[in-house]
């Protein structure tokens, strides 16, 4: 469930603020840059894809991006700033900063997908912690967020990897858990790639969603969202905790 | 983050750590999992038929050590106690016992999670008489 009230609490402000007016020439109204004199303007606290001045959509062209990224990044780079005044040297080196953030983030699928769902409200503790509460206050079960078998899975699996760690510290791994393990790698890794083609069919959905779709859709195609990234949470981990002790030591 | 001493306590120290076998009639099993973190905890109960006592719990958990302490005191605490007495157990029991700072108190959520479950599985498999666990008073929640 999306928090409507997380949104106003936050420091963000929205995509008509981006612009402002240029402090040098103090006529046009500026982005990075004043249009009309070139100057670099002070920082606007601007959500990432408003800086890049991006919709908030997900399907995002990442070599048009990086070429944006390249070009602002010449072209605010603190040293060409080093004879101009105190506060723009200072303006360059913020917006340089808030350029290298908003590219890192936005040109990962998984963190640009993250960063959308908290822009839209989205606290996944907050949900966790609320679910737990109406458990107890109904006396029910709280519904795990991932289907019971993955659990199991994720379970089961770090039992055998313990073993396996157990194993090697006394120097006598077994080929055959060995083996095991490395299969399961295998299907945990195509597991986690299947998940980011699914979340990429969410994005288009979404994106369709942002320019025509109704507050009710759009909700649920949030929390389908953020059901993929739950369950591929626990697969990055696997794999990663896989390799390690696959790779140790031997 | 620096670890109460309780935290380290019972990571270093941890309680109750094992499994017992689920398809008892007895034992009663909850696997959780915080999608936060990728973390899962497995904690099980056994519980006398006569009384509602649970008489022995385990846990085993694959996490930090802030959600291995927490599952380690749950076992302690609902060892001893009915099921309904472990029911009323909270997570913010938890926190304030091992004093967690803010970022952790997911862990202990997943504790209160895991004894829920545990208990809930134990009630489907002993009849579902039981498994309507008595909503308290004030709440409208139907089953
Ligand atoms: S960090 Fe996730 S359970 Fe502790």
């Amino acid at each position: 469930m999306a928090n409507p009230e997380a949104k106003s609490g936050s420091s963000l402000i929205m995509p008509g603020d981006a612009t402002s007016t240029c402090w040098s020439c103090g006529t046009m109204r500026a982005e990075h840059f004043c249009s009309a004199c070139g100057k670099v303007q002070p920082p606007v606290p601007v959500d990432y894809f408003t800086f890049f001045g991006l919709p908030r959509k997900l399907s995002v062209e990442v070599t048009g991006l990086e070429r944006e990224f390249y070009q602002l990044s010449r072209k605010l780079h603190p040293d060409l700033y080093s004879g101009a005044e105190a506060r723009e040297q200072q303006w360059s080196l913020e917006q340089s900063s808030q350029l290298n953030d908003a590219y890192r983030t936005l040109k990962d699928p998984i963190k640009r997908t993250e960063y959308l769902l908290r822009l839209e409200g989205v606290e996944l503790e907050e949900q966790s912690k609320s679910a737990t509460e109406q458990a107890r206050a109904s006396g029910q079960v709280k519904k795990q967020v991932v289907p019971p078998d993955l659990l199991e899975e994720v379970f089961d699996l770090n039992m055998q990897l313990e073993e396996l760690r157990m194993q090697k510290k006394l120097g006598e791994d077994d080929p055959s858990l060995i083996e095991e393990i490395g299969r399961q790698k295998l299907e945990l890794e195509e597991k986690h790639e299947a998940l980011l083609e699914e979340l990429k069919r969410d994005w288009t959905e979404w994106d369709h969603a942002v320019d025509s779709g109704s507050e009710e859709e759009r909700r649920k195609i949030r929390d389908k969202m953020v059901d993929v990234l739950n369950r591929r949470n626990y697969l990055r981990n696997l794999v990663r905790d896989v390799n390690e002790v696959l790779e140790s030591g031997s | 983050m620096a670890y109460s001493d309780k935290v380290l306590d019972h990571y270093s120290n941890p309680r109750n750590v094992g499994s017992m076998d689920k398809n008892s009639q007895e034992v009663g099993t909850g696997l959780v999992g915080a999608p936060e973190c990728g973390d899962v905890m497995k904690l099980q109960i056994k519980v006398n038929p006569q009384t509602q006592v649970i008489e022995d719990a385990k846990f085993k958990t694959f996490g930090c050590g802030s959600a291995i302490a927490s599952s380690s005191l749950a076992t302690e605490w609902v060892k001893g106690k009915t099921v309904e007495e472990a029911l009323q157990i909270k997570n913010t029991e938890i926190v304030k016992e091992l004093s967690l700072p803010p970022v952790k108190i997911h862990c202990s959520v997943l504790a209160e999670d895991a004894i829920r479950a545990a208990i809930h599985d134990w009630k489907k498999k002993n009849g579902s008489a039981n498994a309507n666990a008595p909503v308290p008073a004030g709440s409208q929640a139907s089953h």
